[in-house]
């Protein structure tokens, strides 16, 4: 099997954009301020920046928060990795995002041209950027990377999905480079589905800490990840991506056991994103599969709030916060049954 | 298989090979609006349950449809999905939302809202079939249901699972309808690809799976094998958000691509089942691509777009030309464009018009591209002995 390496990061989430590791302390939720609320509500937010303060050049205007947020993620993650753009064959290199909701920021604008001008009135700049590919094509249009453009969502598990569908893009010899990207953005539509759903935690309501049990804190952002072939000189990879597997239903111990083949991680984060009150399922499924005594890292609150999309987030927070170099497992689980498994080796 | 010419592969083929049109005007379904869409049939009502999206109830039907007498089998259970879409559950939301979600879901909106995300798609013909391996959806505009079946194929190499369903859904929609007329991309009559006189697209819906396994896998289990996917490649112009490249290099390159991994040069293809969407900016790319791609063939690269049948499915389009593609292999039918009378001129295209032309094919493509200058072709051959 072709060693696959993680040798760039980038990220737009509730830290502000950033290149590489996060070295700041976990952020609390924030009052929401960009729609009018009945009362304090709150969620993780990503602060205010001009794209263009960060990637020089990137032209956001017209886009959806989500579109503008992977090309400066995106942008960050190469930054990062130290490639030259110029200096690689662009049409070997992929993008994969991962999301749950897609571009709900100008979804939501479209209907509301809708609502007031009727279905004949609509506004032709706003639809293609409400298409769920939009971020990704923005991504290939700013980098000029002409090989596999894909964009794809799963049940609680799509940024994991999205990785291991660019791995496999890679060790089939599709594409020699990707782009792996996964997030969401917060709207008032999805906040108040959440509400309206009782799924928030109280901590939405009023300015407690969060208690892990009862309920999410909505979050947002995207994280990006250069995944590549390893070898490429100079790299300074953050981990190296081995087998993984992912599934809708079954036997979670016995699929992860089965993926472990007898040699268990030096220590386990829970992704935690199949459910949005999941934080402590996973990691009792987390203990069921590599014993009570290993090391395991629980789901972040700030990760879980991101949903199906925030995977990536969490093992970014994991690479950030690591014990050590060894082996990790990445698990997430679903309330639905189903699971990501993920081998790493951390460097 | 669920088209507007009804639910199963025998009734596209039925439809196809008839040469019918189901394009009707899109006032009689959404009063109001111009327009020529084709529906997929009336689906029954399901039983109290989960709310379903029309997407999500395509979806399902197709799955059922495809997988047979494999419902129920431990076999299935353990296989995988992708599935793609790009409308999803945007059918099931209207515009009252942006006057006050919470409202909108108070009367009655929370669960139709809960059926908006792709991966819903996926995750219903999970449940609905009760399978638990890997289950994924794809929105990459109208190159999606194309790039679903080459994600499946990629994840039948990686042994994820041991069959593979995949395929796509979406269902008509005034969201989307209005999106096209805001663009000015609809032709209010029936469509007219590859014509020098065409004005845009028709909306379609219908949904299409596709069950893949490996050659070993389908032999060893006795299973009728419809037709051998030999390659299939993806790719992105990145030259506009919403035009194709105007020369085709990156469909034209993807095409090279899936022939490479097919093993077969261009002068074995027999017939290529196009996007062809019948946009002025989409069909003149489209031919570049194929004079460029098929520049060393010896005769003319036989092309149409079967569009002109029932329109432009979207999200489902790609799994649907795929199925119409295995047909025309299966059945040695170079299905021509509907109402194709002044082809655009190309000296290496030959535009399938008029009569239905039969000849054996032993090697088929079916190319989709979409917004955002996503690029699949797939490449089919018979099943040798």
């Amino acid at each position: 099997m072709k060693t696959l390496v993680l040798t760039g990061i980038g990220s737009v989430t509730p830290f502000g954009p950033l290149a590489g590791l996060i070295a700041a302390e976990y952020p609390q939720p924030s009052a929401i301020t960009a729609w009018a609320t009945p009362g304090l509500r709150r969620a993780f937010q990503v602060p205010q920046f001009r794209p263009a303060d960060v990637v020089p050049g990137v032209k956001t205007r017209r886009l959806d928060r989500l579109s503008a947020w992977a090309l400066v993620a995106a942008s960050l993650a190469l930054r990062d990795a130290g490639i030259d753009i110029g200096q690689i064959d662009r049409s070997r290199v992929a993008v994969l995002f991962a999301t749950g909701f897609g571009c709900v920021e100008l979804t939501e604008a479209f209907f509301q041209s809708a609502a007031n001008n009727g279905w004949a009135g609509t506004d032709p700049i706003t639809f293609p950027e409400t298409l769920g590919n939009a971020p990704a094509a923005h991504v290939a249009l700013f980098h000029q990377l002409r090989g596999p453009n894909l964009t794809i969502a799963s049940k609680s598990f799509a940024a994991e999905s999205a990785l291991l569908q660019a791995a496999s893009l890679l060790r089939h010899g599709q594409a020699d480079m990707a782009i792996v990207l996964a997030g969401d953005t917060l709207t008032q539509a999805v906040y108040e589905w959440y509400e309206t759903a009782h799924l928030l935690a109280p901590a939405c309501f009023s300015p407690d800490p969060i208690a892990s049990t009862d309920g999410f804190v909505p979050s947002e952002g995207v994280v990006a990840m250069v995944l590549e072939n390893s070898g490429r000189e100079p790299s300074r990879p953050y981990a190296a991506l081995g087998a993984g597997r992912w599934a809708s239903g079954g036997d979670v111990q016995a699929g992860v056991n089965e993926l472990l083949g007898g040699c268990p991680p030096d220590f386990t984060f829970c992704s935690g994103n199949g459910a949005p009150c999941a934080y402590n399922s996973v990691t009792c499924s987390a203990r069921a599969v590599v014993g009570k005594g290993a090391a395991i890292v629980p789901a972040q609150p700030v990760a879980t709030g991101v949903g199906e999309a925030g995977a990536l987030l969490h093992l970014l927070l994991a690479l950030s916060k690591r014990p050590g170099p060894g082996q990790a497992l990445m698990l997430g689980t679903s309330a639905h049954g189903g699971y990501a498994a993920l081998r790493l080796e951390i460097f | 298989m669920v088209s507007p010419y009804g639910v199963g592969l025998s009734a596209l083929e039925d439809g196809m090979m008839a040469g019918r049109c189901c394009l009707t005007p899109a006032a009689d379904l959404y009063p109001g609006f111009r327009g020529t869409v084709a529906q997929a049939a009336a689906l029954q009502p399901l039983a109290a349950g989960p709310h379903y999206s029309r997407t999500d109830r395509l979806a399902m039907l197709a799955a059922r449809d495809a997988v047979g007498d494999l419902a129920g089998s431990s076999l299935l259970r353990k296989s995988g999905i992708v599935m793609a879409s790009t409308v999803a559950g945007l059918s099931e939301i209207d515009p009252e939302i942006a006057k006050g979600p919470a409202e909108w879901y108070r009367h009655g909106g929370l669960a139709r809202a809960a059926s908006y995300s792709v991966s819903r798609v996926a995750a219903s013909v999970a449940e609905h079939l009760e399978i638990q391996g890997p289950a994924c959806a794809v929105s990459v505009a109208c190159a999606s249901g194309a790039m679903a079946i080459a994600l499946a194929a990629n994840m039948l190499l990686d042994d994820a699972a041991p069959m593979m369903l995949a395929g796509g859904s979406d269902a008509l929609c005034p969201f989307t309808l209005s999106g096209f007329n805001s663009l000015q991309a609809l032709d209010a009559e029936p469509c007219r690809p590859f014509d020098q006189n065409r004005k845009g697209l028709n909306i379609g819906e219908g949904a299409a799976a596709l069950l893949l396994e490996t050659l070993d896998h389908a032999m060893r289990r006795g299973a009728p094998i419809l037709a051998v996917l030999r390659g299939w490649a993806m790719s992105n112009d990145a030259s506009h958000p919403t035009a194709p490249h105007k020369d085709g290099a990156g469909l034209a390159a993807c095409i090279g691509s899936a022939l490479r991994m097919a093993a077969c040069s261009v002068d074995e293809v027999g017939y290529v089942n196009a996007h062809g969407t019948g946009t002025p900016l989409n069909d003149i790319a489209e031919t570049h691509a194929y004079e460029n791609a098929f520049a060393q063939r010896q005769r003319p690269i036989p092309v149409s777009s079967t569009k002109s049948y029932f329109g432009h499915c979207l999200g489902a389009a790609g799994a649907l030309e795929a199925a119409i593609t295995i047909l025309a292999l299966r059945n040695g039918a170079l299905f021509p464009t509907l109402r194709l009378s002044d082809p655009i001129a190309s000296e290496r295209v030959d535009w399938l018009h008029g009569e239905l032309r039969r000849e054996p094919l032993p090697v088929v493509m079916s190319v989709s591209a979409g917004f955002g200058g996503s690029n699949a072709a797939l490449v089919f051959a018979e099943m040798r002995p």
